[in-house]
């Protein structure tokens, strides 16, 4: 039975630790079964303990050890690494933001003492780490880099990418995208960051796979709807992605109607502060992603594919509390930890945490537009559908 | 499609007779015009739901998408505090509202003048019965409507929302008229038609041995839901519906007992609360738990059950487990091992703003009104709505077995799915 050491910022009702670890205790719905991990968890590190801590109870009844650090928590309290599976769940907690509103979660500097203690002990063993990789690109890199180094697996990310689709939207493998816009909704760099990795989950699809980005531009305000009027950003996309809401705001909200909110002029009366952050591609494809606080809320998708037309989708994130769509995430993370292969590559998750923390960037100096070399993350989709169809 | 019931001699006639008594059906306009006959027009009724759609268009294939017929006309039974009827005359001018079914049938003239009809015979206050059926005046539309159809000699489409009647009789007979005189019926609920969450498909010609659903709300309300849950699935199983020859429910103590004796299959019971996305979490602390039976017990507190079976060999079982979930979900026991899925009904008012599983229902309704044929068999709706008064009356006999040869209601389902998938 594998041995998984947890790695956690705060294990409270509702926090990533406990939606993630818990599963891995009391198991989790997946293709019509509750599944049972066959793992144990057998070591904790928390990093906070605020009030409604759950660590020392979850940990008495599950028969498992609360370390006071990382690298014990790895080795159980011995010299050497005596787990099989690192799960780093970093969300949540109090920590402080930087000037670019990123949330500064010590992701990076957990990875790095579980990293210490693999080279140290001359053993690696998987790795996931929950959400983006570090607020930091070139944090994030060297988290990729160290995991090629050592030679053990990693898988990181959202949940957006795993979860239902409706419809149930594939882009086929190769195909090729002319056009690709996401609406997302929520505050950043949390919500941003989900709608930004439920996109590139589509796009990685096309033709070449993914070749990195060169540049990236944020902008927000009225600059929004003006670039979306000079069609910088496609109206028909955006019509597109808003169909599939379940959630428009304004008038559905006082009376129950329908809305085709592009086509009614509504947005710019739901939307205070819109968003927009563009992304161009190496190869030449642009994407945009909106973020459209007031007008809905869930995560829709629509792209122009060549010969097929415009397909879109809505990401279902399922509701609160159960949040079943974090099953979905780790049915992929027990998968790596029991075979030892990512079922898709960390280098999405790379990208994507670099891809945010450039569009924060052009915000904060005036949303200029950024050249973005250190983009130029090469990498293939995985060749079979890992999103839940089953 | 046929149904064996016992008819009388005059319906016998009827229903074998080659023709139809009415023109009218075999034509049909490029742009339709519609009426809709209905109780009343609130936020979130069922009539606001699906007439709102008409009226506003909805997301549908990747757009916002606009009948292509219109809503003409608009007779509400009922126009309480919280009306939206007025509002949407006002700003939909083309919808005119008429004081009678008659008038609105025929936009005031003295003939029909509609090419489609939808009843939504669904909220507004309506006397309950000592059996704790509400009186939705459903059959008392259909009445006027066949009345102004036979005046007329023309028959035209009907989309019945929910089941025909809480009354089986008249729901036997509304079936029973609408296809005497030619008039394609359509009726039932969102759930067969809505998302799927896996979007799986009853196999066709599947064996099944016992198919379970389990969902939450009343009776003669969601338990009508949660049978159409079943009925769409299991009608694809080998040779079609072939009807159902007894009903049987449970409630309160005798849930619990016939639970833990397994007169239904736990483990599908299991499969189908497996799917759901609204699981009460049954200890403090956990988000996301499989429940004990023991947790179930204090978790709900009016469980009722419907297990019913087919003329084929077939036991169907529809839970209601308000308390425990908040979705409609559903397993089967094949030949070749289990199958589950969620009919994914997100209510608005909590989760969504919206209750898009309506827009698969219109799209239907629209299917039949440009084309003149049902989008899929009425028959479905029938034996549901027979279902539906049989639970009431097995719970009203004190949770008896209740004999249902009245229910040996034979049919075929579509060969294309129906369910919402684009």
């Amino acid at each position: 039975m594998k041995r998984i050491a947890v790695v956690g910022s705060i294990y409270k009702y509702l926090s990533h630790v406990q939606h993630i670890a818990d599963r891995f205790l009391v198991g989790y719905p997946v293709r019509g079964t509750w599944h049972r991990p066959d793992m144990k968890v057998v070591s904790l590190y928390i990093d906070q303990k605020p009030a409604g801590d759950l660590s020392g109870e979850r940990a008495k009844e599950f028969g498992f050890t609360v370390y006071p650090t990382i690298a014990e928590a790895l080795r159980c309290g011995g010299d050497k690494l005596a787990v099989d599976a690192v799960l780093i769940v970093c969300e949540h907690g109090d920590y402080p933001r930087n000037e670019k509103g990123q949330i500064l979660y010590p992701r990076y500097e957990f990875f790095k003492q579980c990293a210490d203690v693999f080279e140290k002990d001359g053993r690696a063993v998987p790795v996931y780490n929950d959400k983006h990789l570090s607020w930091s690109f070139e944090k994030s890199k060297w988290m990729v880099d160290t995991s090629k180094r050592l030679k053990f697996p990693m898988l990181a990310g959202s949940s957006l990418p795993v979860t239902w689709r409706l419809p149930n939207l594939e882009l086929p493998l190769g195909c090729q995208i002319e056009d690709a816009l996401m609406v997302g909704e929520g505050g950043s760099d949390p919500m941003d960051y989900h709608a930004l990795e439920a996109m590139q989950c589509m796009i990685e699809r096309r033709k070449g796979g993914e070749t990195g980005v060169k540049s990236v531009q944020m902008i927000e305000g009225d600059a929004v709807w003006k670039a979306g009027e000079e069609g910088r950003w496609s109206k028909e996309l955006l019509t597109s992605a808003l169909s599939r809401s379940d959630t428009p705001q304004g008038l559905t909200v006082q009376d129950g109607r329908t809305q085709d909110l592009v086509g009614n002029g509504e947005l710019p009366k739901l939307v205070k502060n819109p968003a927009a952050y563009f992304l161009e591609h190496n190869d030449g494809l642009k994407t945009t992603l909106l973020m459209l606080n007031g007008a809905v809320q869930d995560f829709n998708f629509a792209a122009r594919v060549r010969g097929a037309g415009v397909k879109s989708c809505q990401f279902l994130l399922t509701p609160v509390p159960n949040v079943t769509y974090s099953a979905c995430l780790v049915d992929k993370i027990e998968e790596m930890f029991a075979t030892g292969r990512a079922p898709y590559p960390v280098e999405r998750t790379l990208i994507v945490s670099g891809m945010l923390e450039s569009c924060l960037t052009s915000k904060l100096e005036g949303s200029r537009r950024l050249e973005t070399p250190h983009l130029s993350v090469r990498y293939q989709p995985p060749k079979t559908s890992q999103h839940a169809v089953a | 499609m046929r149904v064996k019931s016992n008819l009388s001699r005059r319906e016998l006639l009827a229903s074998v007779a080659s023709a139809p008594l009415l023109a009218g059906a075999q034509s049909r306009p490029a742009r339709p015009k519609i009426a809709a006959i209905t109780t009343t027009y609130f936020k979130y009724s069922h009539t606001q739901h699906i007439v709102d759609r008409f009226l506003e268009g909805y997301g549908w294939n990747g757009t916002h998408h606009h009948p292509p017929m219109d809503l003409v006309s608009l007779y509400v039974d009922q126009i309480g505090d919280r009306d939206l009827s007025k509002d949407r005359a006002k700003r939909f001018p083309s919808m005119k509202m008429y004081p009678t079914i008659a008038e609105a049938l025929t936009l005031g003239g003295s003939k029909l003048a509609v090419d489609g009809i939808v009843v939504v015979g669904e909220h507004g206050r309506y006397p309950r019965n000592e059996k704790g059926q509400t009186k939705y005046p459903r059959y008392e539309f259909f009445q006027e409507i066949f009345k102004v159809l036979r005046s007329s000699g023309r028959a035209v489409p009907i989309f019945n929302d929910k089941h025909l009647s809480w009354n089986w009789d008249w729901a036997k007979e509304m079936y029973e008229t609408a296809k005497e005189l030619g008039a394609p019926l359509m009726a039932g609920s969102s759930l067969a038609v809505t998302w799927r969450t896996p979007s799986i498909e009853m196999p066709s010609a599947a064996r099944v041995r016992e198919a379970l659903s389990v969902c939450y709300g009343g009776i003669d309300s969601y338990d009508f839901h949660g049978l159409e849950t079943i009925q769409c699935m299991v009608e694809r199983r080998h040779g079609g519906e072939g009807g159902v020859k007894s009903m049987q429910a449970y409630r309160g103590e005798n849930f619990w007992k016939a639970y833990k004796e397994g007169v239904w299959p736990r483990n599908l019971a299991e499969a189908a609360l497996c799917r759901s996305h609204t699981l009460k979490p049954a200890r403090e602390g956990f988000n996301d738990i499989m429940p004990t039976i023991e947790d179930m017990q204090r978790l709900v507190k009016d469980p009722v059950a419907y297990r019913y079976e087919h003329e084929d060999g077939l036991k169907s079982t529809m839970l209601l487990m308000s308390g425990l979930v908040r979705d409609f979900n559903f397993a089967a026991q094949l030949d070749k091992g289990i199958i589950s899925t969620q009919m994914y009904l997100p209510m608005p008012d909590g989760r969504t703003t919206l209750a898009n599983f309506f827009s698969p229902l219109v799209n239907g309704m629209e299917q039949m009104f440009l084309t003149g044929k049902p989008t899929y068999p009425v028959e479905r709706t029938l034996l549901t709505t027979g279902l539906t008064a049989a639970g009431v009356e097995s719970l009203y006999r004190g949770q008896t077995r209740y004999e249902t040869p009245h229910l040996s209601i034979r049919y075929q389902p579509t060969r294309e799915s129906t369910f919402w998938r684009s």
